[in-house]
């Protein structure tokens, strides 16, 4: 009995040793990889393969091939809405009270044709109607469909410069320290058959919540590059000069400007 | 007693891809944790719906007490200061994954996978490296479990556990390191990647078979999250019966690539019940660049 409790304690504290040991080194490991992590040079090596991956994932895809569509019974019972809450401008708030009347989409940058559409005239584009799959950089998917212009037919309406190389998209939401939100693809994706301007989710206008009146569904990528609340499309040879440079609100924080993974 | 003799065991190639690798899975797993923590929960099929979780990890505060849990189907185990809460300076803090097993060490989703997708470029390139170099030279022939070594899984296992003398195997690899290290490389590899490919919605639009292997892409997201634990498991005992066969012999093989055969080491000899190291096997070493 007393031998059975000394080997216990002994045992015991040995454990405790091993424990606290592990937990030095690991708390170690931890503020080591933090200073890391926070060190520029070695963040921007973590961040040069967000190139390979572009150039892998675009060297490996089809062009032009579709997401996978989904059925109305598939369609999620829940559809988390993420980042920045919407717009609480006096003139947003009229404006979806009213049915956006005095919304207009401006169209701009280097495009032989700059327009502006009000929300009857995007909607009288050719339309297309998709069930895809939302994929949020958390880790959540969610199912919904969705019906938008397709970029496209803007495209072709605006016709970008040949020195255009991304598409800007300018919101009307801004986080707390005042940052409008924003976002950038590049012309391939502009020019997906899925990629769309929508304005209708699951058969009813696009709540508010979800990015009213028009949000950006770009099937190809994560759904922070998704901008909601657009009022602004601007074709851009580069981003360097637009907010911190990086090509989106996410992007800035120190997402991937590529989010296809 | 045999003389002790060095054999040249380890290729340059392999010792190198080996702590390469090493260290590569140590910051995958990680990151990877990081990553899971901004969603630690788990789902079957295509979407996530809050009320079909089958597996999370979470916190719960009734009135100022803190407490974190850990969810299975219908099973939930409190976990608080491991999962679900961590005790920091500041108190009790929720995250699933506490900080000493995530990179970087704070909340943070964009830092993870930029450590997680650059070193998984470095685990794919150096795992080539190692392959088609070992291929090449006809080493992974040896541990390529074949229908023959089936039999012999039994009795090997049966030596292992000290119930058979002899030991069946033939070669350099025996039937259950055959068995470990064809898992590995022909199915847990090539399943983790695909797994974690499957979650790329580029990749998705371009193969809509990729997340349909798995029943969907929250399928496999759950299918990358459960062999991550597979790696972790066969990590485990390797390192087991690295430390149970020779801690310094083994290392000083992976190492310097030099192997004493015959040796008793102190690690073998240091726990009684344990008698020696399996034989060491008597063929010569084609690899060895003596």
């Amino acid at each position: 009995m007393q031998k059975n409790s000394s080997f216990l304690s002994r045992r015991n504290i040995l454990l405790g040793a091993l424990q606290a040991t592990g937990l030095l080194v690991l708390s170690g490991c931890e503020s080591m990889f933090n200073s890391l992590h926070q060190n520029k040079t070695v963040l921007s090596i973590l961040e040069s393969v967000e190139g390979a991956n572009l150039w892998l994932l675009r060297l490996v895809t089809p062009r032009g091939k579709l997401a996978q569509e989904f059925s109305e019974a598939d369609i999620s019972r829940y559809f988390k809405p993420n980042g920045n809450p919407p717009p609480f401008t006096m003139e947003y708030v009229m404006n979806a009270m009213t049915g956006w009347p005095l919304w207009r989409l401006e169209v701009a940058g280097l495009v032989k044709e700059p327009k502006s559409f009000s929300l009857e005239q995007i909607k009288a584009l050719p339309a297309r109607t998709q069930i895809t799959r939302h994929d949020c950089v958390e880790g959540w998917s969610a199912i919904a469909k969705w019906k938008g212009v397709v970029l496209r037919e803007i495209m072709k309406q605006v016709q970008p410069d040949p020195k255009a190389r991304y598409v800007v998209f300018y919101c009307m939401d801004s986080d707390n320290e005042g940052n409008h939100f924003y976002e950038s693809i590049d012309l391939r994706d502009a020019g997906h058959p899925q990629t769309i301007l929508a304005y209708e989710m699951n058969g009813r206008p696009l709540p508010v919540e979800h990015g009213a009146p028009l949000r950006l569904r770009v099937e190809t990528q994560l759904g922070y590059k998704m901008a909601k609340y657009i009022q602004r499309i601007e074709f851009v040879e580069n981003f360097k000069e637009i907010a911190r440079g990086r090509g989106g609100y996410w992007a800035d924080q120190g997402y991937e400007w590529y989010a296809g993974i | 007693m045999q003389t002790d003799s060095l054999i040249y065991r380890h290729n340059r190639i392999t010792r190198l891809t080996h702590w390469v690798n090493a260290f590569a899975l140590l910051i995958l797993f990680m990151s990877g944790l990081q990553i899971f923590n901004a969603y630690p929960n788990l789902h079957w099929g295509s979407k996530a719906e809050p009320d079909e979780v089958f597996f999370s990890i979470y916190a719960t505060n009734d009135d100022g007490v803190i407490r974190g849990y850990t969810q299975l189907y219908g099973w939930t185990v409190e976990t608080t200061g491991f999962l679900g809460i961590q005790q920091t300076e500041m108190g009790p803090f929720p995250r699933a994954f506490p900080s000493w097993l995530t990179i970087p060490g704070y909340f943070w989703l964009a830092g993870g996978r930029r450590w997680h997708f650059f070193f998984a470029w470095i685990f794919a390139l150096n795992g080539l490296l190692y392959f088609f170099y070992n291929l090449a030279r006809g080493h992974v022939r040896k541990f390529f479990l074949t229908p023959r070594d089936l039999s012999r899984l039994l009795p090997m296992a049966l030596y292992y556990l000290r119930l058979r003398r002899e030991s069946p195997q033939e070669g350099e690899y025996n039937p259950l390191q055959k068995m470990a290290y064809t898992g590995v490389f022909f199915f847990l590899t090539p399943l983790i990647f695909l797994s974690g490919f499957a979650m790329s919605p580029q990749l998705d639009a371009g193969f809509n078979w990729l997340p349909a292997m798995f029943g969907g892409r929250q399928s496999a997201r759950t299918v990358h999250f459960l062999l991550t634990f597979l790696f972790a498991f066969f990590t485990f005992g390797h390192v087991v019966m690295v430390m149970t066969t020779g801690l310094i012999n083994n290392m000083r093989s992976m190492v310097t690539g030099w192997y004493v055969e015959g040796e008793k080491t102190p690690e073998t000899t240091a726990s009684s019940s344990e008698k020696s190291e399996p034989p060491a096997n008597k063929e010569a070493d084609d690899d060895a660049e003596k």
